[in-house]
């Protein structure tokens, strides 16, 4: 079965340390670029998650998750380079069509901040197992009832991809039709759907019973199958992250009192 | 007997009820994308878990769904786990006040929704993009509304409607249709009554 995520073990530095010091890497570089207010700081910080995604041996596999916001990149530079209010300076022209500096320096701002929100989640979705993850959340005092909740997610979608081959031939073989016009494609979806919906909540019934008789409502602690994944440098990794971000709020709170 | 709205008590089979949702979320998208229409359809389990099982669970859907997206496929959809969040609980009040009962109600519930996400999502469109949606129809909307120097909210604002308002729609109808068909003990599996009535 495949799986939803993109999550690979290459047995690197970042697949070892703790997911907490990544999702606290992410909140760095989100918060620490917006409170300086400086490109500059974006395009830091995105260079540091590429560098962070060579070592882990996973940088190719950001090229997925940045094509689908990489068109709606693509129509901001485009509108905010041609149309944005203020444009007046004319940076460049491709025929009749012409791009204002205000206008494209504006999108790149915007570039550079979507790349770097998205580089540093890279960092930790290509490099951390989800259920790991929700596991140390649980450690945390995350309630394992939820937990599960978030951990089956990443099975049941497998599961019910196939159900959905399996109806699609199965509608096909009927005589219902998937291609043609967009009525034609619209009357396909609802047979196309309401199987698999009835059927995963049917499913649902099964679940809860099959996870009662385990115990599943019980009070007592629960112990975990896997290890916690963590290093020896990982509290001093998070420190190290939380004071770059206390210092730039300090810093940001030092300019507006001055 | 009436169900509790807000009722906060979470039996299993309303908490596999979650995952299940989300799952029929990915699916709805992936047939959307599979039979090439110009709608997103990645609603539709958070509508139906708020029809089915009230506003709270609703709500848990939407997020949850958004949050594991994110950190799967699509790290910028993780913002948007508010404008799910919103659409599970406008759904789940609506439904618990009878509006899903007949087609009628159920295009009035699809506007609201629709007119919901759409006032969430603007502003986050502001801060993330500018305003733009990625949806061809509603950036070309967008281009329109800003050269003719209307404010940047105002374009945004159209231009997500456009794109979400019939998006909606179809989910909701959908849901509605579904909701029809679906077998009476199964929705009583998840109705939220507190008190059970012995025959002995």
């Amino acid at each position: 079965m495949k799986s939803i995520s993109l999550y690979v073990d290459k047995g690197t530095l970042l697949n070892r340390i703790a997911p907490e010091s990544k999702i606290m890497y992410i909140i760095t570089a989100i918060t620490v670029p917006a409170l300086l207010g400086n490109r500059l700081a974006g395009a830091g910080f995105i260079v540091l998650s590429v560098l962070l995604l060579l070592s882990g041996k996973v940088l190719r596999k950001t090229i997925p998750l940045l094509s689908v916001s990489g068109f709606v990149l693509l129509t901001v530079l485009i509108i905010q380079g041609m149309f944005r209010a203020g444009n007046t300076v004319p940076l460049f022209s491709i025929g009749p069509v012409i791009f204002y500096r205000e206008g494209t320096s504006f999108a790149m701002s915007i570039v550079i901040n979507v790349i770097n929100i998205l580089l540093s989640f890279c960092v930790l979705i290509l490099t951390t197992k989800p259920s790991d993850m929700i596991e140390n959340f649980i450690r945390r005092g995350f309630s394992p009832r939820f937990g599960y909740v978030f951990i089956s997610v990443f099975q049941i979608i497998p599961q019910m991809t196939e159900t959905m081959s399996t109806i699609a031939d199965a509608q096909r073989s009927r005589g219902m039709e998937t291609e043609g016009n967009l009525w034609v494609r619209i009357k396909a979806f609802i047979p196309l759907i309401s199987p698999v919906i009835m059927s995963s909540l049917i499913n649902t019934k099964e679940r809860a019973l099959a996870l009662e008789v385990r115990g599943f409502n019980s009070k007592h602690k629960k112990t975990f199958l896997n290890d916690e994944r963590k290093t020896s440098a990982d509290p001093y990794l998070q420190i190290i992250l939380l004071i770059g971000i206390l210092a730039t709020i300090g810093w940001r709170v030092f300019v507006w009192l001055a | 007997m009436k169900s509790k709205l807000w009722s906060f008590k979470f039996n299993t089979v309303t908490l596999v009820l979650i995952p299940a949702a989300i799952g029929i979320n990915y699916l709805g998208k992936l047939f959307a994308g599979v039979l090439k229409l110009p709608l997103w359809l990645d609603s539709i389990g958070t509508v139906l878990a708020a029809v089915l099982a009230g506003p709270i669970v609703g709500a848990i859907c939407g997020a949850a769904n958004n949050i594991i997206y994110g950190l799967t496929m699509d790290p910028i959809s993780t913002v948007y786990a508010l404008t799910n969040l919103g659409i599970g609980i406008v759904a789940g009040i609506l439904a618990y006040k009878g509006f899903m009962k007949n087609i009628k109600g159920a295009i009035i519930t699809a506007l609201v929704v629709g007119l919901v996400a759409v006032v969430i999502s603007t502003p986050l469109n502001i801060i993330l993009w500018e305003g733009t949606t990625g949806n061809v129809w509603g950036d070309a909307l967008y281009a329109w509304a800003i050269a003719h120097n209307l404010p940047v909210w105002l374009s945004s604002f159209l231009d997500e409607l456009v794109v979400d308002l019939p998006d909606k729609i179809a989910v909701v109808v959908i849901v509605f249709l579904i909701c029809k068909g679906l077998p009476k003990s199964l929705i009583s599996l998840y109705q939220r009554d507190e008190k059970i009535e012995n025959l002995d």
